[in-house]
């Protein structure tokens, strides 16, 4: 069982494809394992064992007849609640959405059942991806995997908590303000927001229309990669979406970085805001490793953190309170506390603030997209702080906002989130890597190098 | 924290749309003025803490380094078939 938990997608597909593994056996292993654990974590809001089963089944069938699709054949995948799957309902986590049932699927639910995957149920979220960790809900919150007092992060919570408590190996979550990476790196998972308009958004429940993005969340970088290999690319249909070529993220793992230039956008957690001290100590720590790894080091430096996530906040604000509006007229009592408040922030921010937030938000993004000039990636923090306490309100409240994800929302760049290992209390701590627009492939091969030369990637929690 | 955020809220008893802090009683009046008519006490509550918080968002945008003729990140483009 152990064994099956702890698999990686590349593992489990090269298993699969030489049939020494069978798809319904390692789905049947993961089923009982979350059956067993999930009552204390809630990463799953609907499991779907039959569907698994189904497609598990399928995917075997296929493979011992010969008919092998490619390396997400038989691999288990779950949704964020607000991804489409036909059929099933696509709640937000939310009593508003409790009965709204998906007439198709999402893109990225297309792509994962025609590459053979293995559906394994819809994952917890912050309601309506903004409102958590909340108890007032229909579904409980998500926890940490190795902390299931601690808060998991968000908005994907559920997907940070399955994959890091060894449920599934990989599972799409959705990033406007961080909500990918957040959930990684307390989740000590690796978490890829990629440029925006890598990934379709058709079939997602908005949250802000021109911030939000598909992310991938993996236990490895490799997987990662082979996850957004699938996903990634041009959809018609979605207006954001980039005529853009995608793929070969897998193409330069295992390169070294021998005379890259890594930039350390630092004033971000050590000026603007202060982060913990050991979630500080950790960045440098990992700046150090990827010296010693051949990194060219600098240092760099853009606008204020306050001021990539005041022109975050009020766009966010504003296109969310567009898509609520109706529901906060006519049924605000059946948000949760936290969505409904935080979602209400939109109601009366003037349209000049919104068209002024845009504004800004062209200007930073060309003043940061020209540190690519001088740099091939920059590194930065995700959290400022390690989990707080699930059930501590006012500590959720506190570290909400304390953070350095929302920027590459604003900027639409490509933001990995990668483990950095543990706080004296065994709580997950993470680094944020940022590249310019597409270069994701050069992200997952810093991080690859990164998690070959740490221990982590081979660290696993303990479950209740 | 949340104690430290209503008191601020309620401080000031003038308002208007765009003022920093606003009473329960005037954000009652312009949640009704855009139909949120349904909001108990504890949402108006939710309301006022949250407007609060928005404008403490618009107040930190930094507008000094634009020019009126600087445009919005994102425009209409025609090139990918808004037309249709």
């Amino acid at each position: 069982m152990t064994d099956f938990a702890w698999l990686t997608v590349a593992e489990v597909s090269a298993l699969l494809r030489s049939k020494k593994l069978s798809p319904v056996e390692y789905a049947k292993a993961l089923i009982a394992r979350a059956e067993k654990h999930d009552k204390h974590y809630n990463a799953y809001l609907r499991p779907t064992p039959d569907i698994a089963l189904e497609d598990a089944r399928r995917a075997e069938n296929e493979i011992l007849q010969g008919r092998y699709r490619g390396p997400w054949h038989g691999v288990p995948y779950g949704l964020k609640d607000i991804v489409d799957y036909a059929d099933l309902p696509t709640t937000a986590h939310s009593k508003i959405l409790q009965n709204n049932v998906a007439t198709a699927d999402a893109v990225v639910t297309q792509k994962l059942k025609a590459a053979g995957g293995v559906f394994m149920g819809k994952l917890s979220t912050h309601e309506f991806a903004t409102g958590g960790p909340s108890f007032d809900l229909p579904w409980p919150p998500a926890r940490n995997p190795w902390n299931r007092d601690h808060f998991c992060g968000g908005s994907s919570s559920g997907s940070g908590t399955a994959t890091g408590a060894g449920f599934l190996p990989a599972a799409i979550g959705t990033d406007t303000g961080g909500s990918v990476r957040n959930p990684a790196s307390m989740c000590g998972v690796v978490g890829m927001k990629g440029t925006y308009g890598l990934v379709s958004r058709r079939g997602v429940v908005p949250l802000a229309f021109s911030l939000d993005h598909v992310g991938t969340l993996t236990r490895t970088v490799r997987d990662n990669a082979m996850m957004l290999d699938l996903i990634a690319g041009y959809d018609a249909q979605d207006p954001a979406s980039a005529n853009h070529a995608t793929g070969g993220y897998t193409a330069q793992l295992g390169r070294d970085l021998k005379g890259l230039r890594i930039g350390v956008l630092r004033h971000f957690y050590a000026k603007d805001m202060q982060a913990d001290a050991e979630v500080a100590a950790s960045i440098e720590a990992s700046v150090q490793k990827l010296t010693e790894l051949g990194a060219i080091i600098s240092e760099v430096s853009t606008a204020p953190l306050q001021t990539y996530q005041a022109c975050n906040r009020v766009i966010l604000l504003s296109e969310a309170f567009a898509v609520h509006e109706k529901w906060m007229q006519e049924r605000p009592q059946d948000y949760g506390q936290l969505a409904r408040e935080r979602l209400m922030g939109g109601a009366f921010v003037r349209a000049a603030d919104y068209v002024n937030a845009t504004r800004l938000r062209r200007k930073l993004t060309a003043e940061f997209h020209a540190l690519f000039d001088h740099v091939d990636v920059i590194v930065t923090s995700s959290s400022m702080d390690p989990p707080c306490r699930i059930d501590d309100p006012q500590a959720n409240e506190y570290t909400y906002s304390r953070q350095s994800r929302a920027p590459f929302n604003v900027t639409g760049s490509p933001g990995l989130s990668v483990p950095t290992g543990f706080t004296k209390n065994g709580l997950p701590l993470g680094i944020q890597l940022v590249g310019k627009p597409f270069s994701e492939a050069l992200l997952y091969r810093v991080a690859y190098a990164y998690e070959q030369a740490s221990p982590w990637v081979n660290m696993h929690p303990t479950l209740v | 924290m949340r104690e430290a955020r209503d008191v601020a809220a309620n401080a000031n008893p003038e308002q208007t749309m765009a003022d920093e802090k606003l009473t329960l009683e005037a954000v009652k009046k312009l949640a009704a003025d855009i139909g949120m008519t349904r909001l108990n006490d504890t949402h108006l509550q939710d309301l006022l803490r949250a407007t609060n918080a928005a404008h403490a968002r618009r107040k930190a945008l930094d507008m000094s380094g634009l020019t009126y003729a600087d445009e919005p990140a994102h425009i209409l483009d025609l090139t990918r078939g808004d037309t249709q």
